[in-house]
């Protein structure tokens, strides 16, 4: 953004300045209020950022450091000299924009290049620790054992009871042996040379002790005792031995081996995987796989054009009702008009859910209100027909969008210069030319824009189809887990969320960016042929 | 430009002051932070949080360790959370959760394994069973439920032996006028409900996987395609047809008709229970009668409690979870939140001495097998419920060649 | 069908003096007689549109008002009348309804008033001046709101977490925090509601008040904000009423019970096992949206005034 002045004045603005800068400078000093309310933003932004830009540099966190300071230097650097004037106004709202919406969408971004999903979430030291975890495994039927955690030098031990009532001592890596232990009944408390803990001692070691392993004998096969209170201790085995030097699991039982094959988990050669796995980054796997899916492309076109008809419709039956009930509202001879907008904007006022489920409850063949009363008991099956699905559908969709236009267009009708209209009146056009030529024109000046994006959400509704129908019925005859009213993003959904054995949050966000690119250019292209960009003025 | 510079002047000055202020500030909240490990964070419900306050206080003095207890909404809400923010080191120690999320859990390395020790004898064993993924135990269980027969005793005197006569009888009661369904079968027009016809699935032989009391499920041995699938799917064409199950009775509708004494019998769960007793029906609690061959095992919910594998007060949690969740005292005030029945067994006999209805369901439950936990089944309820529905409208074809493509899904869905 | 015989008092008389007789002179008895037809058929329409738009909302009054009632069930309307689910609203502790309510109301009027400031200087800009990457930076505000965001709740959750490490105050269980992430939306459709009700405001105006010696900055707050006093409505009554329905990124990032907003805190009353507690869930639904209802009656005073109309000479 370069520096430009107000727009009506740019050109007569720079020459004024030569000639008049007095004049000029009591012309366009801000008030002293707007200059205070700079300062102490500014103020408090910078110090917000050299805050942050400490705290990171102590986490050796430079990159984002250095970038918050640079934000902020080139915020100040704007606001502090004269012009810029467009970027004055830009930068409050597109911090906020870039911060929390575009954050959002590179993590989209960078997640259709891993494999997050389920199984796939956390780091590869998580998943050893947390399959070491589960492979250690209480010995069948083996006995409790009452124990006491005591520590010498820093170091701590077992002190154990065994069920023979002889105490034993032991810690890490040092295989249990006798000790002369003070008891207390027939349990081992305390031992000579240890301290024994109290409950808030082996609180204070939790970590520690939640990871200890105290063998029995010297020989790793008979197992080793672990504790998950501190007070009591199992013999445990463990199933699968993790070799740190292979970085491979062992089941110890079969000899089976789980290697480390880059695909995010422990794989054996028989392709049995050891879940939990890892996040890896698989590259354009996801979008190979995205294009390839036979589940998304064997019904692809039919939920394409469906996909289409649905989001159009929304937006033209919404826009239509909506500015149709607008313009009525807006004739002052009606009585009880506020009242009426207050009804009409009523179903905006509720959350979708909480409508949708009322929708599908009404819409029931045999017991809803529509069938009952309306179709006088006919069983009419709105949602598990095919056709009528899709039709129930787009209904609950423009009851539940209309509003939306009609708070819009109310208030864009008010832009419209009452002049205009009686003039078009006065030469004889008709209410219907009138709002043709005059009104409609007018309104979409302000109202195209929020069509292409009505397009978009109502393209991207999943909301509505699944609270309504989850994109059933399906046509059970085929093959394809594919319902009548499933739109591609609920396609996606069940396919990134339920085939492949939990959710594949990498592919969903290929996915993602697939269908936004999709949108994009849709969108463009209905832009460039909307007025909007041009200069009205 | 002498505004320009003064203003400069003021913002750096203001800034520096702030941000040393700043810097005071955290060095005060970073000294509260260190010690914030002491504290155990457990999710609960809200229907739970109000129970739990007595027993956290007790670990609070019994323990010196504060038991935060944060209210957080049931279901995918929770289960999802508790997935993404445990391995991002948040998340909290202690989750009550219903052992149909373990599965999930498990894959994603988010939950401990736990020992009970010596006390996991004191628990019924279905609950046990559902709370064990892969021959390891992560949970503690807390209370149970499942769906039952529930007769309208003024509609009817007994209970038929088997379901083909229930409806015999449940037609008589519809024939004399005192009633208009002969059995009310939770459904829904898209979906239907496959778990409210679990039972009379099993009953046929075709309970999805094979299962084992020790081992848990074996997805990989499919025997929903078996010959009495085949056998179960032309039933509910049949039944479909002549109305006795419903698809357009959703929960709600088939809840308000036996409670306004319109049906002699229903399936239900003991959730709905407080609307019948509102509507003054006399009901009694029992087996679901054998509708095939077979005896019918419907599905038996657990809720219990999970540890956080990324927990620091893992002996703490332990402690917690184990010795006071799994206390007598605790699982009778857990009872007391949701009326279900507790999964101790010294408890549920409390339970079932003081309110019969407790007992009547958990007898059902013993018969009952423990509801899958494997991650696809979200997909798996999906496929069911759409093929029953299509079965029940009549919409499905040939009932063998749909179950038999339904099959085929569900392998795929599986994996097996 | 419109508004075809719109009198001219309905503006300023000195604005169109012709206007008043050109409406009224040329009325015959027939015309007249069609005048009424039309508005008849207005009365028709509108009563029409309010059953349709109210009568599934009766469903959820009702069900709020029956103890043991179900949201959709065979049960006619308005069987019981029972204020129980309002008061168990406000009955347990554990459940701050009150908290819960009045924390909404702040979180959707602060964002409302922020998203109308952002978006409005941005709009302003877009809207006054001409500057290169302005067609790029309209595409762009609409495009980034089309982003089907599956992963925005993972994601602003690893945000706020690190925001929260650095800040407390502004991090997760923060209403400032959530504040801040709602105004992430504030550029977006939003902005070109007002950067084409800006669009109409004639630039005359603005110099005008220039050679007054005004700034840009007063030009803004003084003459363009108060001229567009409808379409400033509109994107806050539109902006507030996302916001206290808002559910999922609310729930993700509020934890402690008396911090939660409404949606948070009623869909608790659903998310049971098996047992939903829909009544108390509907009860609570319909206070919520009593703030809407009552907004919009206060802000129809701005959006209808006919402002523009009047002060453009």
């Amino acid at each position: 953004m370069t520096t430009t002045e107000l727009q009506s004045s740019s050109g007569t603005d720079r020459s004024r300045k030569r000639q008049r800068p007095i004049a000029r400078a009591a012309a366009g000093a801000p008030s002293t209020w707007v200059v205070l309310i700079k300062i102490i933003s500014l103020g408090v932004l910078d110090a917000v950022v050299i805050y942050a830009a400490f705290i990171l540099a102590l986490n050796e966190d430079w990159v984002l450091a250095a970038v918050a300071l640079v934000a902020a230097t080139l915020i100040n650097w704007i606001y502090i000299r004269r012009g810029s004037l467009p970027a004055k106004y830009l930068i409050p709202g597109t911090v906020f924009l870039l911060i929390f919406q575009m954050y959002a969408i590179v993590y989209s971004g960078y997640v259709a290049f891993t494999n997050y999903g389920d199984g796939h979430i956390g780091s590869k030291e998580a998943a050893v620790e947390a399959l070491i975890n589960k492979s250690l495994t209480r010995v069948p039927d083996s006995p409790a054992y009452p124990m006491v955690v005591v520590e010498q030098f820093g170091q701590l031990s077992f002190l154990v009871t065994d069920p023979d009532g002889e105490a034993l001592i032991g810690g890490e890596d040092r295989p249990l042996q006798p000790a002369d232990a003070d008891l207390e009944g027939d349990r081992a408390v305390a031992v000579e040379g240890y301290t024994t803990l109290d409950f808030a001692g082996v609180l204070a070691e939790q970590e520690q002790l939640a990871a200890m392993s105290v063998p029995l004998t010297d020989d790793p096969n008979d197992g080793a005792l672990r504790t998950p209170d501190g007070s009591q201790a199992f013999v445990y085995s463990a199933k699968m031995q993790y070799d740190e030097t292979a970085d491979a699991f062992i089941d110890t039982a079969t000899g089976k081996i789980y290697e480390d094959t880059g695909d995010g988990a422990f794989v054996a050669a028989d392709g049995t995987q050891l879940m939990p796995g890892w996040k890896i980054d698989v590259g354009f796997e996801n979008f190979v796989r995205a294009f390839t899916e036979e589940s998304i492309r064997g019904p692809l076109i039919a939920v394409v054009l469906w996909t289409f008809v649905f989001a159009g419709f929304t937006v033209a039956a919404t826009f239509a009702v909506g500015v149709f009930l607008a313009l009525i509202l807006n004739d002052w001879r009606l009585r009880f008009r506020r009242t009426f907008r207050v009804l009409v904007i009523l179903p905006y006022a509720f959350p979708v859910f909480l409508s949708a489920l009322i929708w599908s409850g009404m819409l029931n063949p045999q017991f809803g209100f529509i069938n009952q009363v309306l179709f006088g008991g006919a069983q009419i099956p709105w949602l598990t027909d095919p056709i009528l699905a899709k039709f129930s559908i787009l209904m609950v969709s423009l009851w539940l969008g209309y509003p939306y236009m009609f708070l819009v267009a109310t208030g864009a009708l008010q832009s419209i210069p009452e002049e205009l209209v009686e003039a078009a009146k006065v030469d004889g056009a008709g209410p219907w030319a009138v709002f043709r030529r005059i009104k409609l024109p007018l309104l979409m000046v302000s109202m195209a824009p929020l069509l292409i994006a009505s397009f978009a959400f109502n393209f991207n509704n999943f909301n509505l189809i699944y609270m309504l129908t989850r994109g059933g019925p399906q046509d059970i005859t085929t093959d394809m887990n594919v319902g009548a009213t499933d739109i591609l993003i609920t396609l996606v959904y069940k396919v990134a969320f339920g085939e492949t054995g939990g959710r594949d949050f990498g592919l969903a966000s290929a996915f993602s960016i697939i269908i936004f690119v999709l949108v994009a250019v849709i969108s463009v292209i209905s832009f460039r042929r909307t007025k909007t960009l041009e200069e009205l003025n | 430009m002498k505004v320009n510079r003064s203003a400069a002047t003021a913002i750096f000055a203001g800034s520096a002051i702030l941000a040393l202020a700043l810097t005071g500030c955290s060095a005060g909240g970073g000294g509260g932070q260190s010690s914030t490990s002491a504290t155990l964070t457990v999710w609960v419900d809200a229907n739970r949080v109000e129970e739990m306050q007595d027993i956290a206080a007790k670990f609070e003095d019994d323990k010196g360790i504060k038991v935060e207890l944060v209210q957080k909404e049931y279901g995918d809400v929770m289960r999802n959370d508790f997935i993404q923010q445990v391995p991002a080191g948040e998340g909290p120690d202690v989750m009550v959760g219903g052992n149909d999320w373990l599965g999930q859990l498990v894959q994603n390395g988010v939950v401990a394994p736990l020992e009970l020790g010596d006390t996991a004898a004191n628990f019924s064993d279905v609950a046990i069973g559902a709370m064990t993924y892969d021959e390891v135990t992560y949970g503690l269980p807390v209370s149970l439920e499942n769906i039952a027969l529930l007769r309208n005793t003024a509609l009817a005197s007994s209970t038929p032996a088997t379901w083909d006569e229930l409806i015999a009888a449940g037609q008589a009661v519809v024939a004399s006028g005192a009633a208009q369904y002969p059995v009310l079968v939770p459904s829904d027009p898209v979906d239907s409900d496959p778990y409210h016809l679990y039972p009379l699935q099993t009953s046929y032989g075709a309970p999805l996987f094979a299962f084992d009391a020790d081992s848990g499920y074996d997805t990989s041995e499919l025997l929903v395609g078996s010959e009495g699938g085949n056998a179960f799917a032309a039933k509910l064409v049949e039944w479909g047809a002549a109305g006795i199950i419903n698809t357009s009775i959703t929960g709600d509708i088939a809840r308000d008709e036996f409670a306004a004494g319109k049906a002699p019998f229903m399936l239900s769960g003991p959730w709905n229970l407080p609307a019948f007793q509102e509507g003054g029906i006399d009901y009694a609690i029992e087996a679901i009668p054998q509708a095939g061959p077979d005896a019918p095992t419907p599905f038996v919910g657990v809720q219990g409690f999970f540890v956080s594998s990324q927990s620091k007060n893992a002996i703490a949690a332990n402690e917690f979870v184990v010795n006071y969740l799994g206390s007598e005292e605790a699982q009778l005030a857990l009872y007391e939140a949701g009326g279900r029945p507790p999964a101790l067994n010294s408890a549920f006999e409390i339970a079932s001495a003081e309110n019969p209805d407790v007992g009547a369901f958990g007898e059902v439950g013993r018969t009952g097998v423990p509801m899958p936990s494997i991650p696809e089944m979200g997909a798996v309820w999906d496929n069911l419920g759409a093929t029953q529905s299509a079965l029940l409208n009549g919409t499905a074809g040939d009932p063998t060649e749909a179950w038999q493509a339904m099959t085929e899904r569900l392998r795929e869905v599986v994996g097996g | 069908m419109s508004v075809d015989t719109y009198p001219a008092t309905l503006h300023t008389p000195e604005v169109n003096p012709r206007g008043e007789k050109s409406g009224r002179v040329p009325k015959g008895p027939s015309q007249r007689r069609r005048t009424a037809r039309t508005l008849a058929a207005k009365y028709i329409v509108v009563i029409l549109t309010s059953v349709i738009a109210v009568f599934p909302i009766l469903y959820i009054v009702s069900a709020s008002l029956n103890p043991n009632g179900s949201l959709a069930g065979s049960s006619g309307l308005f069987t019981k009348f029972s204020l129980e689910n309002y008061i168990n609203l406000f009955s347990n502790p554990a459940q701050p309804f009150a908290a819960w309510f009045m924390n909404t109301l702040l979180i959707g009027l602060v964002t409302a008033a922020g998203t109308v400031l952002l978006g409005g200087l941005a709009a302003y800009a877009f809207s006054r001046m001409r500057f290169s990457g302005r067609r790029l930076g309209l595409i762009t505000i609409l495009l980034v709101q089309m982003f089907p965001q599956l992963l925005a709740v993972v994601a602003i959750f690893l945000l706020m977490k690190g925001i929260g490490d650095i800040f407390p105050a502004l991090g997760l269980n923060t209403h400032i925090g959530l504040i801040m992430v709602y105004l992430g939306g504030a550029l977006g459709v939003n902005t070109y509601l007002m950067y084409g009700f800006f669009n109409t405001v004639p630039v005359s105006i603005d110099e005008a008040a220039k050679l007054d010696g005004a700034g840009h900055s007063r030009i803004f707050f003084t003459i363009i904000l108060r001229l567009s006093a409808p379409v400033l409505a509109v994107v806050g009554l539109l902006s507030f009423i996302a916001t206290i329905n808002e559910f999922v990124i609310a729930s993700v990032l509020l934890t402690a019970p008396e911090k939660k907003t409404l949606a948070v805190g009623l869909y608790q009353f659903i998310a049971q096992e098996t047992s939903a507690n829909w009544p108390v869930f509907a009860a609570g639904a319909v206070l919520a949206a009593l703030p809407v209802v009552v907004l919009f009656f206060v802000l129809q005073k701005y959006i209808v005034s006919g402002l523009t109309a009047g002060s453009v000479k």
